[in-house]
């Protein structure tokens, strides 16, 4: 029973989010995926661990062209692809983890976002001879189908991308509920008490800063195969906002935050550069807005909400801890 | 070894660029030390100080007042936004003022490019005479850049040193409560800083109009490089400002000599350096958890 319920709610949102692939065409409801994947690193990062990183794009980037290397140079097997995205995920961030992690969260968000825009100077100056510059490397027809479900192809890819988001979000709220999960949200609130306790924040941070940034390197590595191409505009830093944004708008802290700030955001930004062009200005002062109107974005907002509906039914659901948390409130 | 002629014009380069760095780096410290914010919107105050000068230059026919417009502005606009946004935000948490003032600096840009459109504008440089510095012409226009930045940094640090109100800016950046326990309105200091900071930036993007092309992502293409500034000097530091600030624009400068790509790099590396030794930067203390 315990476990049915564990799973429920999880169970629930990709069930909505199926819902939606039914009324929404293909590329918008790949886009909500990979976003959603995209984000929850940076979700993960600024509510439980209390560091605000403007650098996600980079680890973007490094994802993607570990897979885009493997696939234009090496190998035709587009699921490997995605594992070498991981896997420079991985590598990376735990070559810069250490040095990053001891800083405090000002110097930690911009040393990130001095880091995004030293990889896309490398993507396209320094490795331009591999990377090709600001074309971008293209090897859409260089990857084989795959067996069960073709990922070469949207509809498949469809399905792969939302099993994948489907098992980042068992772990984060596997993390969530564990004493990891516990230590990292003390480690932002009080790192003091921690160290009294007897844990190692650094470990802590560090653990952390590798799994957040190893996740936004998959969401890399499925916007490489998806697109069948890499260019060093993803990482600009003209976009460096996009995910804070969207951890905000969805909800700080929240699992299904990124979830709902994904469907939130790309809807907008479909919508609006429909009807304007010039999507900054737009996406600029919507942050402003909210951060003024009130922090807790939309599903910070709603949950609660949810909860006492929930909860009037069936008192017996109350018990779970709180998932929402203020998040940049602290002080 | 580099020729000794390249080497001086190198180095001239490099602290014409360091100037530009330390003007924009200023009021992100000052800033960060007396408030407590991280106020990226300093970027777009570079970019309308630039845009402003190009317009303005373009209409009278003299650069010179066109800076001048720049500045003024500048710390108009960033007067306008202390005064809806920031006044708001500054007892929340300092993460909260960084992307707040992201959305600032990225609505900004869309404005900028509302009205002034997609394309880079060329500003014509005010001084076009040369001087011969040992056996090496250097342009007179980047030494003057360097003369402003010089004659800034000793009337801030006239300003906070020899003035009452500089005098409680400074005691602000060490202790604001006390500050206000003396009967002193902070938040008139709060407006003041930013506004001082807010035309700072615009003079450096005025400044800088000159010596590249005015478009409209021109303040997320120095973000960096004012960062590394801001980061090697530690947060809050006037004289570490202004020391890195210069460090920077030299290895910038003279890494491209030796080799092109190293230019973009070998700061990132500095810093990575400074901050695995002191992590709170050259000049930076610990004292800055409030």
């Amino acid at each position: 029973m315990n476990v049915l319920r564990w799973w429920s709610g999880l169970l629930v949102a990709f069930g909505l989010l199926i819902v939606l692939r039914i009324f929404l065409p293909l590329p918008f409801n790949n886009e909500i995926v990979i976003f959603a994947v995209y984000v929850i690193g940076c979700n993960f990062l600024l509510g439980r661990v209390g560091f605000i990183s403007f650098g996600q794009p980079a680890y973007l980037a490094i994802g993607a062209y570990g897979t885009a290397f493997y696939l234009y140079y090496v190998g035709t097997n587009p699921l490997v692809g995605v594992l070498m995205g991981i896997l420079a995920g991985v590598v990376i961030s735990t070559i810069v983890g250490p040095l990053f992690v001891r800083l405090r969260s000002d110097y930690f968000a911009l040393v990130n976002l001095a880091l995004a825009i030293i990889v896309f100077f490398m993507m396209q100056k320094v490795l331009a001879d591999w990377t090709f510059g600001d074309d971008g490397l293209w090897f859409l027809t260089n990857m084989d189908p795959t067996p069960v479900i073709d990922i070469t192809r949207p509809a498949g890819f469809y399905v792969f991308a939302l099993f994948v988001a489907f098992l980042v979000w068992a772990l984060y709220k596997y993390l969530d509920d564990s004493i990891f999960g516990a230590c990292c949200l003390a480690a932002k609130i009080n790192d003091d008490k921690v160290r009294f306790l007897g844990y190692n924040n650094f470990h802590i941070r560090l653990l952390a800063f590798v799994i957040a940034n190893t996740t936004t390197a998959l969401a890399g590595a499925l916007y490489a195969v998806y697109l069948g191409f890499v260019s060093p505009e993803m990482t600009s830093a003209a976009r460096a906002a996009d995910p804070v944004v969207v951890t905000i708008l969805g909800g700080v802290g929240s699992l299904y935050g990124p979830l709902v700030g994904a469907i939130a955001y790309t809807g907008m930004k479909d919508l609006i550069s429909q009807a304007i062009g010039n999507w900054e200005l737009v996406i600029g002062f919507l942050l402003v807005f909210i951060m003024l109107a009130g922090e807790k974005g939309i599903w910070g907002s709603l949950e609660p909400l949810l909860k006492r509906l929930v909860s009037r039914e069936r008192p017996a659901a109350v018990a779970g801890p709180a998932t929402t948390d203020a998040g940049v409130e602290s002080r | 070894m580099i020729d000794p002629h390249l080497l001086l014009s190198g180095v001239i380069f490099g602290l014409s660029m360091g100037s530009i760095f330390f003007l924009m780096a200023i009021g992100l410290s000052l800033c960060f030390g007396l408030m407590r914010i991280i106020s990226l919107d300093q970027l777009l105050y570079y970019a309308i100080g630039a845009y402003l000068t190009y317009t303005i230059s373009s209409l009278v026919g003299n650069v010179w007042i066109g800076v001048l417009a720049g500045v003024a502005v500048s710390g108009l606009t960033a007067f306008l936004i202390e005064r809806f946004v920031f006044l708001r935000i500054y007892a929340r948490d300092i993460t909260f003022s960084m992307i707040t003032s992201f959305g600032i600096l990225i609505g900004g840009i869309g404005v900028i490019k509302a009205i002034w459109g997609l394309v880079p504008r060329p500003v014509e440089v005010p001084i076009e005479a040369q001087i011969n510095l040992l056996g090496t012409e250097i342009p007179i226009y980047r030494l003057v850049v360097i003369a402003i930045a010089i004659a800034v940094y000793w009337g801030i640090w006239l300003f906070l040193n020899k003035t009452i109100i500089g005098k409680a800016i400074r005691a602000g950046i060490e202790d604001v409560e006390h500050v206000e326990g003396l009967g002193i309105n902070v938040y008139r200091l709060f407006t003041l800083t930013f506004v001082i900071a807010g035309a700072m930036s615009g003079l450096a993007g005025g400044l800088n109009a000159p010596l590249i092309m005015v478009d409209p992502n021109m303040g997320l293409e120095i973000l960096a490089f004012v960062f590394m500034v801001v980061i090697i000097g530690g947060l809050g530091s006037i004289k570490g400002t202004f020391v890195s600030a210069f460090l920077v624009g030299q290895v910038v400068s003279i890494g491209s000599l030796i080799y092109a790509p190293l230019a973009q790099m070998a700061p990132f590396a500095i810093m990575l350096l400074i901050l695995l030794i002191k992590p709170t930067g050259l000049y930076g203390s610990a004292m800055l958890k409030r």
